[in-house]
């Protein structure tokens, strides 16, 4: 992710200090979704090395795979509620979970969450039939089809993936357990997507950021669940098949087994 | 103890829907249908994506009706000719109706669709159900005879080109109506995961006038062959066949199905016609509840995103 970072500090004249760093680890880099998924917890561990010691904010951003939401709206015709075509939004997370030590407007202004992507409020959400235009002598100005709807529109996307816990932000969920070493506790609902996984630890001081680390996990089917995910995703007609013949077995069993007695 | 259905990607407990196909399969044997009505509901107010729980059904109601139809077969009840031909336009439907559900479901209307078309057919179905058994048990207890079915005068669709013998059922009938019957029946269980016995039943008896002691062992091996179809086609086309959620329904439904078969022997037919009615009005009217209540959320994800 390209992310901006403050140019480094001029040359050191006198005996300055070396900028902060931040390093972390995740407890597991493979999240296994097996037959008894109900979720899991990702713990990741980190520490601070500031040699002057000042007090710094950790923000952790956690995002799944990138998926196309598509998203319609009620609407009242002849009585009935009825569903708009839908709209598609790209770019959007899977799964985005900001996990800080504080409120997140506490930890930063609103121009570097907004250009770090930090929060729910700020998720890059690109609706697909939008494009740039240059209004009132402004260049790039995102301009949508759904005029002032698009708002509508992107908070009910959040929204609906809060209420399956995909999108949230916990400003509890990173603790400093030690000087400088903490720890963030961030929780993965059975719903979240397979695939590969980003976790962006931004280190922040007196609400600019100083450091960025990034890590990698997967979550991945395993067992009979992976089997039977790809077999249905790649080779759909055998499943459907094999799916078939086994609810003609069953069925076949049973009537055998009930005769007999 | 929680299982994970790896196409519905949501996790559900696992004896509690073994207990509710044992409960769905209990009814089907009780009143001799395939349950796919009752249970695509009760999946879709669990949480199971509707496509999904259409798409599961339809391979579900494959294997709860096949032991049905081997008991019939033993008693000589099923016209496999018949049951060919209805089946051959049941493919032809199901194919169709696959088509159709990919196309709605991109448009996100999915959800609506299936709820409409519960709402329209069970409604209807369900409260001439009722009418008709309400009115014999009223004439049984008034101890008046009871109405018998024409079988007078053939009906003129009867005539139409491509007569076929179908010994079993002693008709000498074209082919045409059984066909279209199969292709109605075959929509229906693409869009509704039924089997589609509530309306085949009443439609062979008095559209066909077929004899009574095949027609439910016919319309059963005509729903094996139409579901079977159809849960290939859904999950070829649209990956929506969760093989864990039908099997577990399968486990309990088998069961709950012959202990159904055993108690339906001790009721009155037009009694157990008026309660299974009732039951079919009150899905629908239930399913057809979300389109006229305002939502909750005035937005709603549609699947297929990816």
């Amino acid at each position: 992710m390209g992310v901006a970072l403050p140019p480094p500090p001029p040359a050191p004249v006198v005996l300055a200090p070396p900028p902060a760093r931040v390093s972390a680890a995740l407890t597991d880099t493979r999240i296994q979704v097996s037959s008894d998924f109900r979720g899991a917890r990702i713990v990741l561990y980190g520490a601070v090395f500031d040699p002057e010691r000042a007090r710094h904010d950790v923000v952790v951003v956690v995002r799944g795979p990138e998926e196309p939401v598509r998203i319609v709206r009620k609407v009242r015709i002849a009585g009935l509620w009825l569903n708009t075509p839908p709209e598609v939004f790209r770019g959007a997370p899977g799964y985005y979970m900001a996990a800080s030590n504080r409120p997140l407007a506490e930890v930063t202004g609103f121009a570097w969450r907004r250009r770090l992507r930090l929060g729910v409020d700020n998720i890059a959400l690109e609706q697909e039939a939008q494009r740039t235009e240059t209004l009132y002598g402004v260049e790039g100005v995102l301009v949508s089809p759904l005029e002032e709807d698009y708002f509508d529109f992107r908070r009910a996307v959040v929204r609906l993936k809060q209420r399956e816990g995909l999108y949230a932000a916990d400003s509890d969920a990173v603790r400093f357990v030690d000087e400088g070493l903490f720890r963030a506790d961030i929780a993965l609902p059975a719903a979240a997507p397979t695939g590969r996984y980003e976790a962006d630890i931004h280190l922040f001081r007196d609400g600019r950021p100083v450091a960025l680390r990034t890590r990698t996990l997967t979550v991945e089917k395993v067992g009979l669940e992976r089997f039977l995910y790809i077999l249905a995703h790649e080779r759909p007609w055998t499943y459907g098949v094999v799916s078939v013949l086994l609810a003609l077995t069953a069925g076949w069993t049973a009537s055998a087994v009930f005769r007999r007695r | 103890m929680d299982v994970y259905l790896p196409i519905a990607e949501i996790s559900v407990n696992a004896p509690l829907l073994v207990a509710l196909g044992a409960a769905v399969g209990f009814i089907s044997g009780l009143f001799g249908i395939g349950g796919g009505f009752l249970m695509t509901p009760v999946l879709v107010l669990m949480g199971v994506p509707s496509a999904v729980a259409v798409a599961s059904e339809a391979n579900h109601v494959t294997g709860s009706s096949v032991s049905s139809v081997i008991a019939y077969r033993r008693r000589r009840a099923v016209d496999f000719r018949m049951g060919g031909v209805m089946a051959a336009g049941g493919a032809i439907g199901s194919f169709m109706g696959v088509e159709v559900f990919r196309w709605l479901r991109l448009l996100g209307q999915a959800d609506l669709v299936v709820s409409l078309s519960y709402l329209v057919f069970l409604s209807i179905i369900g409260a001439l159900m009722l009418s008709e058994s309400l009115g014999q048990v009223l004439r049984r207890r008034r101890g008046e005879a009871l109405t018998r079915p024409l079988r007078a005068r053939r009906p003129g669709w009867h005539r139409l080109p491509w007569r076929m013998r179908f010994p079993r059922s002693r008709l000498y009938i074209s082919v045409i109506p059984p066909v279209l019957l199969g292709v109605g029946v075959g929509v229906l269980s693409a869009i509704m995961g039924v089997g589609g016995g509530f309306i085949l039943v009443p439609a062979m008896i008095y559209l066909l006038r077929m004899p009574a002691s095949v027609v439910v062992g016919t319309s059963l091996f005509q729903i094996v062959i139409t579901t079977a179809i159809t849960s290939v086609l859904q999950a070829g086309r649209n990956q929506t066949v969760d093989v864990v959620l039908a099997t577990l329904l399968l486990v309990g439904g088998v069961v709950g199905a012959q202990f159904g078969a055993r108690l339906s022997m001790r009721f009155r037919p037009e009694t157990l016609r008026a309660v299974l009615g009732l039951i079919v009005l009150l899905v629908g009217l239930r399913m057809g509840l979300s389109l006229i209540v305002r939502p909750e959320d005035m937005f709603q994800l549609a699947p297929g995103g990816s």
